[in-house]
């Protein structure tokens, strides 16, 4: 327990001195700041000069919340961006670096378990990532303050959504990273889980929406849609859209039909499996390492 | 009092199709002694120490630190281990590197507070303040050295200590063995250096393409009127195919 804890410890500390995720992460929270000023300004401006909402004569109230909107929405694209990369930053240098430099040589040589060094590992990692994913979600959520508020619940949602599906990037990079050059590592996990994983979704929503009505192809991916993460997806979509049907009125109805649905217990439940999963899998690729 | 290191019928190979890297070395190491183990470049010597050191595994015979499997982490409390090329995490610093060693080792708060600037000290390191990432090789070695001792470990293995190291660095770690052993620390030292193995050395096993050729007392090796040196290059050359032709290019300078 000493040994995890000593781990995960100093684990955090390189992390933290690692230049190129304080870049993501000053990146991330000058472009969310940026973005939410940026917006304000063109309301402030739009709202203040005369014949600013145009002869459709825009009702301000209702400008403003479709401001808060396309910020959200914004917000929502970054954070899913900036906590890909983070989580491929963290992936590609919390173990390979250890292996790659011989430092595991000296650090295994000592009366340390391989599950401790795993369990440090992944413990801190997941730390690293969660502050990093908070600090900028916080910042969201204060920004939104300067458009009155209302979308918090949304926000927090997406926060978690994204957070849940790069800790899987995260740990695959991790475990790939045990067996093979860190960047093939990032490059393989790329393709598993944004191309492979994104294209079995796809053609197993069409099957689901009966868009695709072959029985063959149906019972194929619906075998292949359960051998794959699946990406969580919150009620944020949907509760935008909702917004701006109620800014719209009756024009905006049909947009909801559109809205991916939120993931259901099922999806968490699966998504808890495949992190178990990667946690074992990473476990077992330290395990075997020699060096 | 029961032996430190057991080593019996020991090989290992890295792939199936590669030859052996260590074909059935076998040797013991008790407490207060001085091992020397010897090989040109290749012979296996870091193969073996790095399985003593639970790092890799054998593929037969059985190795024995303290009497379990290195393997087992328990069984490496007492072992101190100073790699070839030693490297430690990039961003840390020297203390912080020994504080983390020394967590690992199960070392309490006032432990670590009493051991590590001393360690620092002794390594010529208290004054640094870089990252190990801005470290020099020698820098690198002086810190493996001191995150061996740190445990205070009753088997301390040296691979290569003094290669980076100045004549001064080197002097320490002659006096750090003398002194470990006397306090009856074993110690397995794989080095190049035979003087310094003649040195420090009780015992020395001397290898080639994984096989020991030789081993026993330094009586027993070195007859009387020979070196080390001598004895090590009749016996790897006699094992190994002749390398007395220099390149053309060399020689065919002469002519012009």
């Amino acid at each position: 327990m000493n040994g995890a804890l000593a781990i995960a410890r100093y684990t955090l500390v390189e992390l933290s001195r690692r230049r190129i995720l304080l870049v993501f992460f000053v990146i991330g929270a000058l472009g969310i700041l940026g973005l939410g000023v940026g917006l304000k300004i063109l309301y402030s401006v739009v709202s203040t000069s005369q014949g600013g909402f145009g002869p459709s004569n825009v009702d301000p109230a209702a400008f403003n919340h479709f401001i808060e909107l396309a910020f959200v929405s914004y917000i929502f694209g970054a954070l899913g961006i900036f906590g890909l990369l983070i989580a491929y930053g963290i992936g590609m240098t919390a173990i390979y670096h250890d292996l790659d430099s011989g430092a595991a040589v000296s650090i295994f040589s000592k009366p340390v378990s391989r599950v401790a060094f795993t369990s440090g590992k992944i413990a801190a990692a997941l730390a690293a990532l969660l502050v990093i994913m908070g600090v900028l979600a916080v910042e969201a959520r204060l920004v939104m303050f300067l458009f009155g508020g209302g979308l918090e619940n949304a926000l927090t949602g997406a926060v978690l959504a994204v957070i849940g599906n790069t800790m899987v990037v995260m740990l695959l990079v991790l475990a790939l990273s045990t067996w093979m050059n860190n960047i093939v590592a990032a490059i393989a996990a790329f393709i598993y889980y944004n191309v492979i994983t994104g294209v079995i979704s796809f053609v197993h929503n069409l099957t689901d929406s009966g868009v695709i009505g072959s029985g063959v192809v149906k019972t194929i991916f619906n075998i292949l849609y359960w051998l794959v993460p699946h990406q969580l997806v919150s009620s944020a979509t949907g509760d935008l859209v909702r917004a701006q049907v109620a800014i719209q009125g009756e024009r905006g109805t049909t947009a909801i039909a559109g809205v991916p649905p939120a993931s259901t217990t099922g999806d968490v439940v699966w998504w808890a499996f495949v992190v178990c999963v990667l946690c074992g899998l990473l476990y077992y690729s330290v395990r075997r390492r020699e060096v | 009092m029961a032996g430190v290191v057991s080593v019996d019928g020991l090989r290992k190979r890295y792939r199936s199709r590669d030859p052996w890297a260590v074909d059935g070395v076998t040797f013991a190491l008790e407490p207060g002694q001085a091992f020397g183990l010897l090989g040109p470049n290749g012979a296996g010597k870091s193969t073996v120490v790095k399985i003593i050191a639970g790092l890799l595994r054998p593929d037969e015979g059985k190795v024995e630190l303290f009497g379990s499997d290195p393997g087992n982490p328990a069984s490496r409390k007492d072992l101190g281990f100073a790699p070839e090329d030693p490297d430690f995490p990039k961003f840390l610093r020297a203390a912080e590197v020994l504080d983390y060693f020394a967590s690992l080792l199960g070392l309490d708060e006032q432990e670590r507070k009493r051991r590590i600037p001393e360690t620092l000290e002794f390594a010529g390191l208290d004054k640094e303040r870089r990252q190990v990432r801005q470290f020099s090789k020698g820098m690198k070695q002086r810190l493996g050295i001191a995150q061996a001792i740190l445990g205070r470990p009753k088997l301390l293995i040296l691979d290569e200590p003094t290669a980076d190291l100045d004549p001064l660095g080197r002097r320490d770690v002659r006096a750090l063995i003398d002194q470990l052993k006397d306090s009856g620390v074993a110690v397995l030292l794989n080095s190049h250096l035979l003087s310094e193995v003649e040195l420090v050395c009780d015992t020395v096993a001397i290898m080639a393409k994984g096989r020991v050729l030789k081993e026993g007392t330094m009586a027993e090796v070195v007859p009387q009127g020979k070196n080390l040196e001598d004895v090590f290059v009749e016996l790897v050359e006699a094992n190994a195919p002749p390398r007395d032709q220099l390149p053309s290019f060399i020689t065919e300078g002469n002519k012009s």
